[in-house]
């Protein structure tokens, strides 16, 4: 299992996972190790909160796949299903995935651009001011521009600017190719 | 036990061996001179070899790829590209004339994504002049694709631009795998073919258009013809960085766009006085393409300058912060 995974699963542990990290734990090949990771964690976290639940191994992540597939906002909370096993023993990785599942629900709406901005690649930065220092090279005084926050005519406009550097680039560069693909890579939709 | 302590000795010999060759094996030829050969190689084998094969391109956290077949006859270079991921589509050219089957990607048109150029002839006799802003040096051997290559780095000399590794093959030298490297060393863009055949000759089949969908033709214009564009009408560029040349463009968009290239990398300026949508201003990046972009104010008429290249954030940011209007009056061309 991946270190990235390890965090997706850590973050769900704080429910602090977004909908993508879900999807991906879910879709994971190799369920088996992400459940076994999942418990071993949470008798850890029992234990470091003297809780006296031990932790069954129960699949939930069929509830929560439903529920990501679920139409927007309307989640439905899943209701804890009467089962034959003895009710105390799951609760806390159910619970734990409904929040996660409800969290997801949540981002969906308002949150969802803040969970975003964590991610390095689509880093926005708050200050959108010009950059009007002329002559400075440092970094940190540029705004960035997430291509995420950008709506779909101005994604149009810079992905027009991006193509035309692309063709320059092909005749100018000359590298065959690479040429085409950084052009192919543009008519994709960077998301 | 006897067997460990034999392939010990036995590795402390071939180290022995070793030690004692590499400097033989290096002193033949100064690295840079070499590099510098098969940097003249590079240009010439993209036409000249006939080759078929997949490769994947990254940049960012963007990774597509294309399955390519390249033949090379009687003079005449024809190619076929079929993207692997999306919707597909391929681009099959001939000589100067270039057939595009490309469904509607996203939010790009059909006829933007033709490309209105020639490929590698313009600036194949030009790389070798890049040693100016780049430091060549031969790395050493590898395999790509199941062939040996020679590992080339160009090493940028200065902040300006991106260093440049590249993977060419030892019989043809193909380019068969490429990194663009920032300043750290970090991968920022990378280009590698993970299936590859090289070879003498390809049936014409694989040059056929196979996907069916709305083709766009178009001939490209031959090399004598690439003009320098100089576009500049009403606006100038107060500083560029060393070694960047005003590059052929192919005039396709309606903006004021000039391109420069120092010969591996090259950027694009964009001055366009700014219409009813409202754009971001700042930096963003895709892999190693930076977009700048920055309104400038001239008497009552604002403008949008937008500086697009594999070139650092800080580079892209002093180029369009020297840019000065002229002439507010010579853009007559509205932006839709």
């Amino acid at each position: 299992m991946d270190d990235r995974l390890k965090e997706t699963l850590s973050a769900m542990l704080d429910d602090q996972a977004d909908e993508l990290s879900v999807r991906r734990v879910l879709s994971h090949t190799e369920q088996q190790q992400v459940r076994s990771q999942w418990q071993r964690w949470h008798q850890l976290r029992e234990l470091l909160h003297e809780g006296q639940g031990r932790v069954e191994p129960i699949d939930v992540s069929h509830r929560v796949r439903q529920s990501l597939a679920g139409t927007g906002l309307t989640v439905d909370l899943p209701q804890p299903e009467p089962e034959p096993r003895e009710p105390t023993n799951w609760h806390w990785p159910a619970v734990a995935m409904v929040m996660a599942g409800l969290l997801v629900g949540f981002g969906m709406g308002t949150g969802w651009d803040i969970q975003q901005a964590e991610s390095p690649v689509l880093a926005r930065e708050a200050r959108l001011g010009p950059a009007e220092t002329a002559g400075a090279t440092s970094a940190e005084v540029m705004p960035e521009i997430a291509l995420q926050g950008l709506d779909e005519q101005q994604w149009e406009h810079l992905s027009r600017y991006l193509l035309e550097h692309a063709q320059h680039n092909s005749v100018a560069a000359g590298r065959g190719a690479v040429g085409y693909a950084r052009l192919a890579s543009v008519s994709t939709p960077a998301y | 036990m006897t067997g460990g302590g034999l392939s010990v000795w036995l590795k402390a010999a071939l180290l022995g061996v070793w030690v004692m060759t590499a400097p033989l094996a290096v002193a033949e030829t100064p690295p840079s001179e070499d590099a510098r050969g098969w940097l003249a190689r590079l240009g010439p084998a993209l036409n000249m070899t006939t080759y078929r094969g997949v490769f994947v391109y990254a940049r960012g956290d963007q990774v597509s790829s294309m399955r390519v077949a390249h033949r090379y006859r009687d003079g005449i270079v024809e190619e076929r590209l079929v993207q692997q991921d999306g919707e597909g589509g391929e681009i099959v050219r001939k000589g100067t004339r270039v057939v595009c089957v490309l469904p509607r990607h996203g939010r790009i048109q059909l006829e933007q994504v033709m490309p209105a150029g020639p490929f590698a002839e313009t600036f194949a006799h030009q790389l070798v002049a890049t040693s100016e802003w780049y430091q060549p040096e031969l790395l050493g051997e590898d395999r790509v694709a199941g062939y040996s290559v020679k590992v080339i780095a160009l090493q940028a000399r200065d902040g300006d631009r991106y260093s440049h590794r590249f993977w060419l093959e030892q019989q043809t030298g193909l380019l068969v795998k490429s990194h663009v490297r920032g300043e750290d060393g970090r991968v920022l863009e990378s280009f590698q073919f993970t299936d590859l055949e090289i070879t003498d000759a390809l049936p014409d089949s694989e040059f056929e258009v196979q996907t069916t969908g709305e083709a766009v033709s178009r001939t490209l214009p031959s090399t004598s013809e690439a003009v320098v564009v100089n576009r500049m009408n009403g606006w100038t560029l107060g500083w560029q960085p060393a070694g960047f040349m005003p590059a052929a463009a192919p005039g396709s968009g309606k903006g004021q766009a000039v391109a420069f290239s120092d010969g591996l990398a090259a950027f694009s300026v964009f001055v366009e006085p700014v219409g009813a949508l409202e754009m971001p201003t700042g930096v963003s990046r895709i892999g190693a393409t930076t977009a700048y972009m920055r309104k400038l104010k001239a008497g009552d008429r604002t403008f949008l300058v937008t500086v697009v290249g594999e070139i650092p954030p800080e580079t892209a940011m002093r180029v369009a912060n020297s840019v000065d209007i002229e002439d507010a009056m010579a853009f007559r061309t509205k932006t839709p």
